[in-house]
């Protein structure tokens, strides 16, 4: 199904076959990593008194292992992901530690040796560019604006947009201080949703989702753009547990059944695989209807190493890892110049999934292999048909001939 | 024949004149160029026919070679996209049984071409407004007036041919307009912007409205010409002959029936996938704009060379069924080819290119030993609008399952309709043929001797 292409920018690397990785599975994996059909997932609001209510605990439970996914937009959004080797691991929050200027210890999985793979997403800042320069005075997406710092928004009750029905929880925020009044009416919006089994979404970019996996949406509405074309961009920034910043690897599928003209799928890979990763495909939406006539591009660019320091801190990073010296940071834009954009109405929405194990992989669709078999099944057997006919045919002939 | 010698005494002779002295074979060839009866002067009208064509080849490729832009600009998805071909293909549905009545009975030759450069003229007039405007309904219906005045033009064009070339350089001739239309395509196909600014759309529709009207005066010059003709070498109006009974069409017999939905599935595989392959070959393969539009006109600029050649290759050897069946195998292999492979494009349209360029050349005259001669010109139009039917449905349907489905489920709709009603056809074609001792597929020699007993 897929193959490795040319890597832009020389990111990473080929990745193996599928069949490569199931044996690699099936004789190294440890059970944390080793990917189940269902779970039984919970989501859980833990409180504390005078704290406004901003984390979120998604716990997935399997039959030999559990899966933690903290939200929490205490600092900027951010998610912390552990994956475990048994099925009672629990988080435990200290509180006082947690809220004060030194958290380090604040977050932890218990037991401690049950982890087998952890790390985080920051979603730092709010990137926006002027595309109309981009062609004369700077490179694309264009001369940037002053960024929006996440960590200086406000968001709202998790509470309040908890729907555990579809396991699913908005943060929604704008910022704290807001002298252009830009987010006057608009906010920008993180949609979690976890999965108990696999399946797929009804809107594109139908990325499939396991039972092991988040999905994470980021939406912009209504915001006021600085510019009359203004492309927006998302900094991320992530901890892993090597010295190297993990990787992002460009897939080329040749189905682009769930998201039309979109053949490629990114990767962002903790680590060999299985490890943790995110994968989304490089489309945006600038309509809440997501279709081809709404399709944007979604550039991704590569991770480089970023001093802590130079970063908004994300308190529940440090709670959990410890403070930590260096991150990886990389930048998606959404939009190009002309085209569909932002400005249309003031609408950008963007999907990506998290997970732990093996990255879902798309196979051919019934429809697609339904049609080929009766495409191909028919006039092969009609062939095959008339082949046998003539055969008959010559052998009846020649033997009327030899009577004659 | 009396012409032919007339006009090879007169280039003899001209020679040695010329080579004597400049300044009376300069009036000498000014004559030539001015008398209808010259060889100077028939290129003259060639050049004139080409003209003629060149404005609706020109622009009916313009949405293709513009998607990006007009999907871009008008924010239409790729349904109502397609909806531009769409509305070129309503009007031929019918047109194809009229356009020769037209032309023989009601307007005649000269002003039928006049109307019918008039109606493109107009069409991509309207079309350009639509895209200045930022009008896509505009466009819609630019597109409709468009598709009224363009298959029937290239009939007068055709009849213009036959009238000032038959039994002269006909073959040639018809050789030359083909290519004209093919290089044409590619022409459009590769001039597209390169920069992102919309001024860039009103620039290569404005260029459209220019090449129709150049076509207009060359309608009007050879309206001119061919009075002058025909007032000087007392030469008929030219006429397309077709006689068109709709009442013949229940006596079609089963084997043509096979073969109008073999061009059908043929021709929808082709066309609309060509109308959308752009975008495919920049997303799936990596290509630029450019390399992505010139990739998408390989299929014409080999069908340039290709057809006559596979044309001479069919009327050597025959067995019209064997090489419709390889053609149709082929474009199925390239076909599986684009939607399952990530080999290089290249492979696979140059394919389709040779098995199109194939099929034109062994389909098109199985109708002739099918119908008996007063009927062909019915089974053609027919053949034609039910083609045009087939691509305007298609144009419509393809562009809905891209939409919501994507290319490889495009793709795969594509070779079912290739494999599934095309190349079942065929083999159904090669049954129904073989009890009855058809002579579609004879080889040459087969079909020789069979003239020859007739004859004796």
């Amino acid at each position: 199904m897929y193959s490795c292409g040319a890597l832009r920018r020389g990111w990473g690397h080929c990745a193996p076959s599928p069949i490569l990785f199931f044996s690699l599975l099936l004789s190294a994996a440890p059970f944390g990593l080793l990917g189940e059909e269902t779970r039984q997932v919970s989501l859980e609001v833990p409180t504390w008194p005078d704290v406004p209510q901003n984390l979120l605990h998604i716990r997935a439970v399997g039959t030999n292992s559990t899966l933690h996914y903290v939200w929490s937009t205490l600092g900027p959004p951010t998610v912390v992901l552990v994956a475990t080797n048994t099925p009672h691991s629990v988080l435990s929050i200290n509180w006082t530690r947690l809220l004060s200027p030194e958290p380090d210890g604040g977050l932890m999985i218990l037991p401690k040796d049950s982890i087998q793979f952890s790390s985080a997403l920051i979603f730092t800042r709010l990137l926006e560019f002027d595309s109309a320069t981009s062609d004369a005075a700077a490179k694309p997406p264009g001369k940037p604006y002053p960024p929006y710092s996440l960590a200086e928004f406000s968001w709202n009750n998790i509470t309040d947009s908890l729907y555990p029905a579809t396991l699913s929880a908005t943060f929604q925020g704008h910022p704290k201080g807001d002298p252009t009044g830009a987010f006057a009416n608009g906010s920008l919006a993180f949609r979690v949703q976890a999965f108990a089994r696999s399946g797929r979404p009804d809107q594109p970019p139908r990325l499939l989702h396991t039972a092991d996996t988040c999905q994470l949406e980021v939406a912009l509405v209504g915001a006021s753009p600085r510019g009359n074309h203004s492309l927006f961009g998302i900094e991320v920034a992530t901890v892993g547990q090597s010295p190297d910043c993990p990787m992002i690897q460009e897939q080329h599928s040749i189905d682009d059944e769930y998201a039309p003209t979109v053949f490629q799928l990114y990767q962002l890979l903790w680590g060999s695989l299985p490890s943790g990763f995110a994968q989304w495909r490089p489309v945006a939406f600038s309509q809440e209807k997501a279709g081809r006539e709404s399709a944007l591009s979604c550039q991704a660019f590569p991770l480089h190493p970023t001093v802590a320091h130079s970063l908004p801190q994300s308190p529940v990073v440090q709670a959990f890892f410890g403070l930590q010296e260096k991150y990886c940071t990389f930048n998606l834009t959404f939009g190009a110049s002309t085209g569909p954009g932002y400005w249309d109405q003031h609408y950008l929405s963007w999907s990506m999934l998290l997970g732990v194990g093996l990255p879902p992989v798309d196979a051919l669709s019934p429809l697609i292999l339904g049609i080929m078999t009766v495409a191909l099944g028919i006039p092969g057997l009609m062939l095959l048909g008339a082949g046998l006919t003539l055969i008959l045919r010559c052998k009846h002939a020649s033997e009327y001939q030899s009577i004659n | 024949m009396e012409e032919e010698e007339e006009e090879a005494q007169a280039l003899l002779a001209g020679g040695p004149h010329e080579a004597r002295s400049g300044a009376p074979a300069a009036s000498r060839a000014l004559s030539a160029v001015c008398d209808p009866s010259r060889l100077a002067h028939r290129l003259l009208v060639l050049l004139l026919m080409c003209l003629l064509g060149f404005g609706s080849y020109f622009c009916y490729d313009n949405p293709a070679a513009l998607q990006t832009q007009i999907q871009r600009d008008m924010q239409v998805n790729t349904t109502k996209f397609m909806l531009l071909y769409a509305w070129y293909s309503w009007p031929n549905v019918v047109l194809c049984f009229l356009g020769g009545f037209l032309i023989d009975r009601v307007f005649g030759i000269r002003w039928g071409t006049i109307i019918f450069t008039c109606f493109v003229c107009i069409g991509q007039v309207v079309f350009a407004l639509g895209g200045i405007f930022n009008a896509f309904w505009l466009m819609e219906v630019g597109r409709f007036v468009f598709g009224i005045g363009g298959e029937s033009l290239a009939v007068a064009q055709n009849t213009y041919a036959v009238s000032w070339f038959k039994g002269k350089e006909l073959n040639l001739v018809f050789g030359l307009q083909l290519s004209m239309a093919r290089i044409v395509s590619m022409v459009t196909r590769l001039m597209r912007p390169n920069s992102k600014q919309q001024v860039e759309l009103r620039v290569s529709l404005s260029w459209g409205g220019v090449t129709c009207i150049l076509s207009l005066i060359s309608a009007l010059a050879l309206a001119y010409l061919d009075q002058r003709a025909e007032r000087i070498l007392h030469k008929e109006q030219g006429k397309t002959g077709e006689v068109i009974k709709l009442t013949d069409i229940k006596d079609f017999s089963l084997p043509l029936w096979l073969i109008f939905i073999i061009c059908v599935c043929y021709y929808v595989v082709v066309f609309p996938f060509i109308g959308l392959g752009k975008v495919f070959f920049i997303q799936k393969f990596g290509f630029s704009s450019q390399e992505a539009s010139a990739i998408n006109s390989v299929v014409y600029v080999i069908s340039a060379p290709m057809s006559p050649l596979f044309g001479f290759m069919v009327d050597k050897t025959g067995k019209n069924i064997i090489w419709v069946l390889c053609a149709v195998a082929t474009t199925l292999v390239s076909h599986m080819m684009l939607a399952f492979t990530m080999w290089n494009p290249w492979i696979a349209m140059c394919l389709l290119g040779l098995s199109y360029s194939l099929l034109a050349c062994a389909l098109w005259p199985m109708v002739a030993y099918l119908v008996p001669e007063h009927q062909l010109g019915t089974a053609y139009g027919f053949m034609q609008s039910i083609q045009n039917l087939g691509l305007a449905i298609i144009s419509i349907i393809a562009g809905i399952i891209l939409d919501t489905r994507g290319y490889l489920v495009l793709e795969v709709f594509f070779i079912g309709c290739v494999s599934r009603d095309a190349l079942l056809s065929v083999v159904l074609l090669y049954l129904v043929i073989m009890p009855g001792g058809g002579n579609l597929n004879y080889s040459t020699r087969q079909r020789e001797e069979m003239k020859f007993s007739h004859t004796e």
